[in-house]
């Protein structure tokens, strides 16, 4: 009912729209904008003075959406010309809006905001080890998700040949993992290592620990593949508990800790990457730490200490000579530990569970009198988990026929099952999110929520509400919302959001110069992603309000990042990792000081301003920078002369096409400059007397001066409700799939206004957004 | 844009720190046995594209003709003077939108900025549709860094790119297992049911949804029927063994752009030599160049020079390295004597990256059997359209085309 009157509503109005609507934009248009774009001077490519105003034509409602923004944001008319008055601002953008939205619902009501959007390749893995019950990577065996944007975004998602065939692949891949251990149980590993067992070192150089005094200890070293320990080694790929008993720091510092490195890999220079497994803290206290992680197959362990500037134990010709010497006593610093043990573990769930989500009750060696019947009772009920929704029989019809057609060939009962399955892993209904245009049904709503919030397929619950058809309550959308929230499996939604909200992906990217950051080390970049993501996390568990994106009493620190923020005064204990902590005011806190973001925004060498300012009008702050000009070979900037990046931007700024838009991007950009590439603070370009001093200085885009980061922040926190949007846009484009549309502005208003009288809470925004048309219809 | 800082990390973060160095396997043990049932002079072609363009008064020479004065950057080149041409004042009509037209240094699509339009086929896909069916791989789609590529299929999707010498190395060269060859053959077959099956319910699909996903699962019609067909055809590949080659190349540093450019052609030239496929494309996107002797910055951040003599210093050492690297990639070529059959190209999408500029695409020209050893300068107001190289190597390759993308016809003085 409700699609119907959406559709034949606009239908009428449209044809009537034109003529009249252009008449009333007329006189607004004639004052302030013909002057510059007309058919002579059609400036920046825009001749508003032929251009009809056809919203139903998309290119065209575009455009004008483009005329809308850049009036509404008080870009147009040119702050050199006159300014129109506020009222005829507000009464030409009234007038504009009304046609722009209605069309833009019209072509929703269409065909939606979001078409045929696939899993992505995390989400892929987590459906399979939900359906299956299996724990081995798949992601990384797909294609990579390279799309623009989020790789949720429907619209950049491919498809091609080379993503089927990898469908194919993984899909076989999973599913014989899963058959072989229903069919073939779990593979049992255990290996106890004592110290004089870690300590003999196999073939090639010496490169193990120490055996000292009954305990093994691993040194620092630089040597390649210092810390390996061979007699580690796993017979088969798969998940490892590694248990490293009573492990202490020899000569951990005075503050009482040193950081190691667990890595696993061949050893071997013939197959040199190493993986890493995890860090470690020692302290003067023997404790007993564990990991658990994905090795391969004939790899082992290496594990040392792993800090910037730690003195690397004596070596000749590739091998340690340190022979009986006590280095300990010489200053070098270790790690001391009793016995390592090994277990092959399965995390997510034991072969017997394995082969009830495979088999259910069934004994596949014995399927009954009717294998038939029993092929087509576990068919559907794997393709309902799959597609997400009860099936009509003719949807799984083509799967039944395909196992029926294997077993009646000779081929045994569970192959059978497995072809199916395998076809049912390759369907468009699994790999795709079904959803009519209109308002999302109950199923599809669960699927968005629980791909969302857990990035797997719903649960036992939230499918037993679909079918039920509750989920449009909401008081029981609230519910469910708030429960996948409190789970553990949400961490999945965090790391995700902010792995491609804040490029926290690219933690790794850029290798910081070795010369000019040396002490840049594992232990600190192994931490930064693990901040971030508990702050953020801790914000919208707690819902504190969206300015404590940008300042907060909330951090979180281990001793590594605590050097390195060179934050003193905060307390912590060492050998706990990382730590909630209480942030004094003033202290550097929020999100733009810590070293993960300001690494992101940098390229491991120098920063600029400029993809600074871009990322946090972009992240942050909500304002979208087009790419830059194109093909204008007037506005190219010549910097000879310039001695500082302020001078050299200043000559972009003195063009009047350039500064549009580097008058909103270079003052968060030269904000952000008093942090350089890995997040320290700086006051100057460098150590020498003679390096440039660090002017953080700038005036934001509406006119406000600010003098350093700290004074730039305190502008932004009184623009609460403009942070939000920012913050609910990303969620929302994440969560939903798709772009915003221009008709989506009312909805984000309304979202806003909900949640303003709870400090616009990040908990509240996201309960807002989900309940919100936005995310509610297709 | 798609300068490329590199891959999502990895649930298990791969650390390729000092220290941790990469190498190849060695693999002694293999002899060389270069593929004497490479059929007679089967032509080929290798598309190197480039993120960042080439500095344009750096790369074009002075005077025109055959009796052109290298520029500086080709200067290096002279004794293969004879194996390239250096095209100046071309591009591809209508492509704007700087790094953006990435997508379509191949495809020579205008297609604006809106992601909504859509690409069309990139002049290597085309090749490989019409006669990729000769070699075990139709073709290679490379990228330095990432998995993006400026190679797209006929419905406009983008082929993913391998971005791992090591990997492509192996693919290319490494026999499977018989336990994985005899999965490979199962699913085949069984990937043929399957494909039937999936087929069937992107057409039912298409009648229960709107008419914005009826476009897209258009897309994954077409990609079951392409599937369909390469099963087919790689099915016939299974248990011929791969072609033998010496050692590996040696890998490359991380933070030397040029030098992983050359893995990946060393690459592709044993590929080349074994006949195991006949188009490539290799995307030069990485950022990372500091280790090349006299460069402190960035890739990307040396491109925006803004006419600064000292970023312009740095630039040319990367850009150099580059060119050179192209050229070893030649002269391999013609030690080989493959270069007449072998058109290689090396361009980008950006003719002046300091201003995001699609005009004057730097082009150089090589292999194919042409009379090179010129400089065809066309005007660098008044451009010339690129596509007509497109569609003069699309004819070399004995194809009767006479049209690609926005074509005019063939390449005016390429002879």
């Amino acid at each position: 009912m409700r699609r119907a009157s959406f559709l034949i509503l606009p239908v009428l109005s449209i044809g009537l729209l034109p003529a009249d609507l252009r008449d009333d934009l007329e006189p607004f248009l004639d004052t302030h904008c013909y002057a510059c774009h007309d058919d002579i001077d059609n400036e920046g490519g825009l001749n508003l003075l032929d251009l009809k105003l056809d919203p139903e034509n998309p290119k065209n409602r575009s455009i004008w959406e483009q005329v809308f923004r850049r009036v509404e944001d008080g870009e147009m008319p040119p702050k050199k010309k006159k300014r129109p008055a506020a009222e005829a601002i507000s009464k030409f953008l009234k007038q504009l809006e009304a046609p722009l939205i209605k069309a833009d619902r019209l072509s929703l009501a269409k065909a939606g905001r979001v078409n045929a959007r696939r899993l992505t390749a995390q989400e892929y893995e987590n459906s399979l080890h939900d359906l299956l019950g299996i724990d081995i990577p798949l992601a990384d065996e797909l294609t990579a998700d390279t799309g623009e944007g989020f790789t949720t975004t429907a619209k950049t998602q491919q498809i091609s040949h080379f993503h089927l065939n990898n469908y194919l692949r993984v899909g076989d891949l999973a599913l014989k993992e899963a058959f072989d251990r229903a069919l073939k149980g779990d593979a049992a590993f255990k290996k106890e290592l004592s110290a004089k067992e870690v300590c003999s070192p196999g073939r090639g150089n010496n490169r193990g620990p120490q055996l000292w005094e009954g305990k093994a200890i691993s040194w620092f070293s630089r040597l390649q593949f210092a810390g390996r320990i061979t007699k580690t080694k796993v017979p088969a790929n798969g998940w490892y508990r590694v248990t490293i008993h009573s492990v202490d720091a020899v000569n951990p510092g005075k503050d009482g800790y040193a950081w190691g490195t667990l890595q696993t890999g061949s050893g071997y220079s013939d197959e040199p990457i190493l993986y890493h497994m995890g860090l470690v803290e020692a302290t003067s206290k023997p404790t007993t730490v564990s990991f658990d992680g994905w090795m391969q197959k004939d790899h082992i362990l290496i594990l040392k200490p792993n800090e910037a500037g730690m003195k690397s134990a004596p070596s000749k010709g590739g091998s340690f000579n340190f022979g009986k010497r006590d280095l300990g006593k010489s200053g070098f610093v270790g790690l001391r530990f009793d016995k390592i043990t090994i277990q092959r573990i399965y995390p997510n769930a034991p072969g017997r569970l394995v082969h009830s989500l495979l088999f259910a009750d069934i004994d596949p060696k014995k399927p009954g009198e009717n294998p038939a019947a029993q092929l087509s009772r576990l068919i559907n009920r794997f393709a309902s988990r799959a597609f997400r929704r009860p099936l009509p029989s003719s949807l799984t019809q083509p799967y039944r026929q395909l196992a029926l057609s294997e077993l009646k060939a000779g081929k045994a009962f569970p192959q059978a099952l497995r072809s199916a399955y395998h076809a049912i892993l390759c369907s468009p209904y699994f790999l795709t999110f079904v959803e009519k245009p209109g308002p999302l049904d109950d199923h599809a709503i669960a699927t968005r929520l629980s791909f969302l919030l857990w990035k797997t397929l719903p649960d036992g619950p939230l499918r037993k509400l679909a079918d039920e058809k509750k989920l449009r309550d909401p008081k029981i959308l609230h519910q469910q919302i708030a429960r996948l929230l409190a789970h553990p499996k949400s961490s999945r939604f965090i790391e995700d959001f902010t792995d491609q909200w804040l490029d926290l992906r690219d933690i790794d990217a850029t290798q910081p110069d070795p010369r000019r950051f040396s002490n840049f080390d594992i232990p600190l970049l192994m931490s930064l992603r693990e901040e971030t993501q508990s702050f953020i996390a801790a914000l919208i568990t707690e819902n504190r309000p969206v300015t404590e994106l940008l300042k907060s009493d909330v951090g979180f620190l281990n001793t590594r990042l605590r050097d390195h923020y060179k934050l003193k005064e905060v307390k912590l204990t060492p050998g706990k990792g990382l730590q909630k902590v209480t942030l004094a005011p003033g202290q550097r806190s929020g999100l733009l000081t810590q070293a993960s973001i300001l690494k992101v925004s940098a390229d491991g060498s120098v920063t600029s301003p400029v993809l600074r300012g871009i990322w946090v009008n972009e992240r942050i702050l909500g304002r979208h920078i087009p790419p830059p000009p194109e093909n204008v070979p007037a506005i190219e900037p010549d910097i000879r002369g310039a001695v500082s990046i302020r001078d050299q931007l200043a000559k972009h700024t003195d063009s009047t096409s350039c500064a549009s838009c580097h008058d909103k991007i270079d003052p968060s950009g030269f904000a952000l400059e008093s942090f350089d590439p890995i997040g320290q603070f700086r006051i100057a370009y460098g150590t020498k007397k003679s390096s440039a001093k660090v002017d953080p200085s700038g005036v934001t885009p509406d006119g406000l001066k600010f003098d350093s980061f700290f004074s730039w922040r305190k502008i932004y926190l009184k623009k609460p409700e403009m942070l939000a949007r920012a913050f609910t846009s990303q969620i929302l484009r994440y969560g939903a799939g798709g772009d915003l549309h221009f008709s989506d502005r009312p909805h984000l208003e309304q979202i806003l206004k909900q949640a303003a009288g709870k400090n616009y809470g990040l908990r509240t925004l996201i309960h807002a957004s989900l309940a919100s048309q936005i995310f509610l219809s297709k | 844009m798609h300068i490329s800082t590199g891959k999502p990390l990895p649930r298990r973060t791969v650390l390729k720190r000092a220290g941790i160095a990469l190498g190849l396997p060695m693999l002694d043990a293999m002899i060389p046995a270069f593929a004497a049932s490479a059929p007679k002079n089967p032509k080929r072609f290798v598309g190197v594209s480039l993120s960042l363009g080439l500095h344009n008064p750096y790369l074009v020479p002075k005077n025109d003709g055959t009796s052109y004065t290298p520029s500086p950057y080709l200067k290096s080149m002279q004794d293969i003077r004879d194996e390239f041409t250096v095209i100046s004042g071309s591009s591809h009509p209508g492509v704007k939108g700087g790094h953006t037209a990435e997508a379509s240094i191949f495809s020579a699509c205008p297609m604006g900025r809106g992601s909504s339009s859509k690409n069309t086929i990139s002049l290597d896909q085309y090749m490989a549709k019409h006669l990729g069916d000769k070699t075990r791989f139709p073709s290679l789609v490379l990228n330095t860094s990432n998995q993006r590529s400026p190679s797209y299929s006929e419905n406009g999707a983008m082929i993913p790119a391998i971005n791992d010498p090591r990997k492509l190395f192996n693919t290319l060269f490494i026999g499977d297992s018989p336990a994985a060859r005899k999965q490979k053959r199962e699913i085949t077959r069984g990937g043929r049911s399957i494909m039937d099956i999936v087929r069937d319910e992107t057409k039912t699909l298409e009648r229960q949804v709107g008419p914005g996903d009826r476009e897209k699962l258009d897309e994954w019609f077409t990609s079951v029927r392409e599937l369909e067909l390469r099963l087919q055809a790689n099915e016939a590949w299974i248990d011929k063994p791969k072609p033998k080659v010496g050692k590996a190349p040696s890998s490359p540093d991380r933070n030397n752009a040029p030098d992983i450019m050359r893995a990946f052609l060393d690459t592709v030239f044993l590929a080349l030599q074994t006949d195991s496929t006949r188009f490539v494309t290799l995307h030069c996107s990485g950022n990372a160049v500091r280790a090349l002797e006299g460069v402190e910055e960035s890739y990307h951040s040396l491109s925006h020079h803004g006419q600064s003599g000292e970023k312009l210093e740095q630039l040319a050492i990367v850009e150099k390295a580059t060119i050179d690297r192209w050229g070893d990639f030649l002269r391999k070529l013609k030690g080989a004597n493959l270069i007449d059959d072998t058109m290689v190209l090396l361009t980008s999408n950006l003719g002046n990256a300091s201003s995001h500029d699609n005009r004057n695409m730097p082009v150089l020209f090589g292999g194919g059997g042409y009379k090179h050893g010129r400089h065809l300068a066309f005007s660098q107001t008044n451009n010339y359209p690129l596509p007509n190289l497109y569609l003069s190597m699309l004819q070399n390759l004995g194809m009767e085309a006479d049209r690609f993308a926005t074509s005019t016809g063939t390449m005016k003085g390429l002879v």
